[in-house]
């Protein structure tokens, strides 16, 4: 994708001559500047508010600092993988029924993931946490995050999977039929397993939502990552220092669940059937 | 509560809310696209330091979650002593993140173009100004409804983060949280506010479909 990419936004240019050349290298050199001036700026806001005091930084350095943001990227990775782990049962059951024979089954399906499509995850968030419990029904914290976050990301994998099952060519499922394997064994042995190969990146890409919508996890008190940036900042009072580096954390851990997405998109390249 | 009881107390405040969720909105999804387009440029641009930037920015917002940002704008900010109002620290969250991915969708649209046709449009001479005007950005721009129609919905959601912050009046998400908080507004409080999205996202989803089957190309 990103080769591909590169070569049309150059092809945009035609290589510059010496003019051209020229006014790149000048206007190149102005845009340092102009970027130069802009983190010089804001390094100038941070200094004159003193924010890059030794207080609000030195308990960076300590290993209880870290082993307690530690302790809420787990409680982060765990709710995302609950979450994650629901999402895939739920989606794949939503795209049973939307692909099954049955007219009932097939619209409840549909009325269902245009729903979780439609309705923000936080909302779900506030109906686990505040209107579930009013039912008499009392959920552990980690489901109070992880269902919610799990439901408004089934209703993209059922669609995910979906198209990853309509990619596999018809004459797979033909030619399972005909040498006497019946619907469901055709479906687990010969079309789910192909489609997996064309959508597990997607679904490695979701994954990032997923991570998104736990930090949502101190609505209803479930120690996270950002639940327990909370606690550290009142400790040390410094407030711009610890969520700055929490935000850089959660940047860095979707960015590379981004960058594995790909890696995998490239590599599964490799040969699906064609016909 | 009953949907009567529920109507009848606060019917208005349910109205208002939907107000605030559109505007929320259409005043992110605006300054969404015009930034994205801003950032694509940039992208786009044979100066590099300004392509690192695009690409950086890009990176930055599509990966942090927008509790994250939101609780920067919020709580971070007046250490830096610049304290903005709740709406605005919002719109701000809310316009910033969609503004990434409208800048990938954007890039995906020219990408979508081929090399051919901007190579066809160099040897028949056209400068670069109108290869852009006549041949890139209007099929980028065809290319780019449907993503951009989903990111309209995508951005939709995005704004329950005003829930976070005191608002007055408050979005959908917020007034639910209001009413459960107080009282036991039971299912039906919660089934308002979701119809009240969804209805939106299947308004907005229309519509980019008609838009997207009166400009698309045929190939």
């Amino acid at each position: 994708m990103s080769v591909h990419q590169q070569s049309v936004r150059d092809a945009l240019y035609e290589t510059p001559g010496s003019g051209a050349r020229k006014a790149i290298a000048i206007v190149t050199a102005l845009s340092i500047i102009a970027l130069a001036g802009v983190l010089f700026y804001i390094g100038k806001v941070f200094y004159d508010n003193g924010q890059f005091d030794a207080k609000y930084w030195s308990f960076f350095t300590k290993y209880t600092t870290w082993r307690f943001l530690g302790q809420g990227l787990i409680g982060t990775l765990e709710a995302a993988a609950l979450s994650g782990i629901t999402a895939f049962i739920i989606g794949f059951v939503l795209m049973s029924a939307r692909i099954c024979h049955y007219k009932v089954l097939q619209m409840v399906s549909v009325a269902i993931i245009e729903f979780t499509r439609g309705v923000p995850t936080l909302l779900l968030i506030y109906f686990f946490f505040l209107i579930v419990p009013q039912l008499g029904i009392n959920l552990p914290s980690i489901w109070r995050i992880a269902l919610p976050v799990a439901i408004s990301a089934g209703g993209v994998v059922a669609e995910v999977l979906r198209s990853g099952v309509n990619a596999v060519p018809k004459g797979q499922r033909e030619a399972a039929l005909s040498i006497g394997m019946g619907e469901v064994k055709t479906f687990v042995k010969i079309i789910f397993p192909q489609a997996m190969q064309y959508i597990i990146p997607a679904l490695i890409a979701e994954m990032v939502i997923v991570v998104k919508d736990t930090t949502f996890a101190y609505v209803v008190n479930f120690p996270d990552l950002m639940q327990d940036a909370k606690v550290l900042l009142s400790n040390y009072d410094a407030l711009l220092s610890v969520y700055l580096v929490v935000a850089v954390i959660y940047i860095l851990i979707n960015y590379l669940i981004n960058k594995v997405s790909v890696v995998v998109a490239r590599r599964m390249q490799t040969t699906p059937a064609t016909r | 509560m009953s949907i009567g009881e529920l109507l009848s107390q606060y019917g208005e405040k349910y109205l208002q809310a939907l107000l605030t969720t559109w505007q929320l909105t259409f005043l992110s999804f605006a300054g969404a696209m015009v930034i994205g387009i801003i950032i694509t440029v940039m992208r786009a641009c044979p100066i590099k330091p300004l392509r690192a930037v695009g690409e950086f920015y890009v990176q930055i917002f599509r990966n942090i979650p927008g509790a994250a940002l939101l609780i920067l704008l919020v709580y971070a900010l007046p250490n830096l002593s610049l304290v903005l109002p709740y709406f605005q620290c919002v719109l701000i969250a809310t316009t910033l993140i969609p503004a990434s991915f409208a800048s990938e969708y954007l890039m995906s649209g020219i990408n979508a173009i081929g090399i051919g046709q901007i190579e066809a449009a160099r040897s028949l001479g056209m400068t670069f100004a109108t290869m852009m005007r006549t041949v890139v950005i209007p099929q980028a721009l065809r290319f780019s409804v449907l993503p951009l129609t989903n990111l309209l919905i995508a951005t939709m959601l995005t704004t329950s983060l005003a829930s976070q912050v005191p608002l007055n009046p408050m979005d959908l998400t917020g007034l639910v949280s209001y009413i459960n908080t107080r009282v036991a507004g039971g299912v039906t409080s919660f089934l308002i506010s979701a119809v009240m999205y969804c209805g939106t996202a299947i308004i907005i989803g229309q519509l980019g479909n008609l838009l997207d089957k009166k400009v698309r190309i045929m190939r």
